[in-house]
């Protein structure tokens, strides 16, 4: 039971070979590029997105801010068709290891924090001390405030994985239960079914909540550091 | 070989951009010299590199023969770009650009892939339940008629379940409630969703062609002023014969006006002269008078007076004798 609850969390591999690089390559085949002005549905729904998101995200950045945008709009369509992709039955998500997700946030938490010292020292230092604390806690809050700087980059990470996992874990036991409940008592199998349903529709939802907070942050992140 | 195609394209993304801006600074007309050393350094890296693109060694100012199939157009803009971002003052190297892809065009001997492209079809293949294309159904329906392949969808699914060779568990109802979510979904949104996007498109081509019609309305009322300008300067002769009228008048009225003024004049000094006739005439009658009545009253001497007193009494007395007779009748 326990072997088979995680193991769809196992990396997979192919005669030893990672798999999971393909698995990660798979999601832009699903984004087409086109070279015309007027494209078929879906790559019209796919550029009005875009353009959407783009346009919301991207409006509270100075102008080097935006010039992430390609790296930030690369993200939030990323973690977004990845975990999409994920809930399909007997698939594997990507951001459920903790180290893709580390490896897309340190890097983009190091680049934002350090261009931010680089270029405005006095500014990102001052961030380290909220405005009107009273003298005597002014140590205390530059450590603590410290702390919760360096500790941004594991909590995107673990933020991301940990609401993935736990998403795909809780659908996995309801559908085990629906299991357990089909052959022995029916309509508590069915109303436990329902919970499943409800459980999927909140599973879609989190998976572009999501992408869209861990994105939302490192621009967050962006914006007080440029 | 290898080392060279690879290193060169490696740069990030911000380095081509800013090589990339420079690439707007035509025309910077202080730095003549400076061009023409970017020039030769130019030349002096892409000669460079040559050797590890082509089959034979070559010198600097010799001639470059490709193996088939490699196109330098890209390769040189990089090499540029490499160059620039390698020495600053190369930087402003923009116009060596055009300058290249001319000289690189004798190595154009492949197909340019962008033409001619063939049409898109409108339209995807037809689907049955979202998976299955029609042209399957086809196949099997000279064999085995409509049913044909639903009884073998159907022989696979009982197999594999029966068999075991897919497990009933946990994820089946995963599945099952995914799949039904996004059918369900698909089904109630699908064609909302094809309408938006369709939307979306007739919305670009509609901006287009509003530019178009605006461009023409607007010439088109370019020309409908042009023509109605034209009419109105045929009609210019009434407004210049209005004019003439007008200032016609306005002499004619001036002219009359003085006639008037004229006449007054003349006629105002005729009556003072009248007037000062008959003045004359009048002070010379009444003194004349007077004159006449002083020397007549100076000539009644006292005799006369008295004589006249008493015949006028004497008259006045028969009078009233008479008058007294009178009223008896």
């Amino acid at each position: 039971m326990n072997e088979n609850l995680f193991a769809s969390f196992i990396a997979p591999t192919i005669l030893g070979l990672p798999a999971a690089v393909l698995i990660i390559l798979l999601p832009p085949l699903l984004i087409p590029t086109s070279k015309y002005l007027i494209n078929n549905r879906l790559i019209a729904t796919q550029q009005w997105l875009i353009q959407l998101t783009s346009k919301q995200m991207m409006t509270m950045h100075n102008a080097k801010g935006r010039t992430w945008s390609l790296m930030l709009m690369s993200l939030i369509i990323f973690i977004a068709t990845t975990n999409l992709l994920g809930l399909l039955p007997h698939s594997f998500t990507p951001t459920t290891q903790l180290s893709m997700n580390l490896a897309m946030a340190i890097p983009l938490w190091a680049g934002a924090v350090t261009s931010g010292f680089r270029s405005k020292t006095k500014n990102a230092l001052a961030h380290l001390l909220p405005q009107g604390t009273p003298t005597p806690l002014i140590p205390m809050l530059v450590i603590i405030e410290t702390i919760s700087l360096l500790i941004q980059p594991m909590a995107l990470a673990v933020r991301l994985t940990a609401n993935i996992t736990a998403g795909h874990l809780l659908m996995h036991l309801i559908g085990s239960a629906t299991l357990a409940m089909s052959t022995t008592n029916l309509p508590s199998a069915l109303i436990i079914f329902t919970v499943l349903i409800l459980l999927t529709m909140l599973e879609i939802a989190v998976a572009l909540i999501q992408a869209y907070v861990f994105t939302l942050l490192v621009s967050l992140y962006l914006h007080e550091n440029t | 070989m290898e080392t060279a195609q690879n290193s060169v394209p490696a740069r990030s993304g911000s380095e081509l951009r800013n090589a990339g801006q420079s690439w707007g600074q035509l025309g910077d007309a202080t730095q003549v010299e400076g061009r023409v050393q970017n020039f030769h350094l130019a030349r002096l890296v892409s000669g460079h590199l040559a050797p590890a693109l082509t089959d034979f060694p070559i010198g600097v100012t010799g001639t470059l023969r490709l193996r088939p199939g490699l196109s330098l157009t890209m390769l040189s803009r990089v090499v540029l770009s490499a160059a620039a971002t390698a020495a600053p003052s190369l930087k402003n190297a923009a116009f060596l650009g055009p300058g290249v892809l001319q000289a690189t065009r004798t190595f154009h001997t492949g197909q340019p892939h962008l033409a001619p492209v063939p049409p898109l079809p409108e339209y995807g293949g037809k689907v049955r339940y979202g998976l299955i294309p029609e042209e399957f159904f086809q196949f099997l329906y000279p064999k085995t008629g409509v049913t044909g392949p639903y009884v073998l969808g159907t022989g696979l699914i009982l197999y594999a379940l029966s068999k075991e060779i897919y497990v009933i568990s946990a994820e089946t109802f995963t599945a099952l409630s995914v799949l039904g979510v996004m059918v369900y979904g698909i089904k109630k949104y699908g064609p909302f969703v094809a309408d938006f996007a369709d939307k979306l498109n007739e919305q670009k081509l509609a901006q287009l062609e509003e530019a178009k019609q605006a461009s023409i309305q607007h010439i088109q009322n370019a020309i409908d002023m042009e023509k109605s300008q034209q009419a109105l300067v045929q009609k210019r002769h009434y407004l210049f014969d209005v004019q003439r009228n007008n200032i016609a008048m306005a002499l004619e009225v001036t002219y009359r006006e003085r006639l008037y003024r004229v006449y007054k004049e003349v006629k105002n000094r005729l009556d003072y002269h009248i007037s000062v006739q008959n003045m004359m005439r009048r002070k010379e009658q009444e003194h004349m008078i007077n004159w006449v009545e002083k020397h007549v009253v100076q000539s009644i001497s006292t005799q006369q007076e008295k004589e006249t007193i008493a015949k006028c009494i004497a008259d006045l007395k028969l009078l009233a004798k008479k008058a007294q007779a009178q009223p008896v009748m």
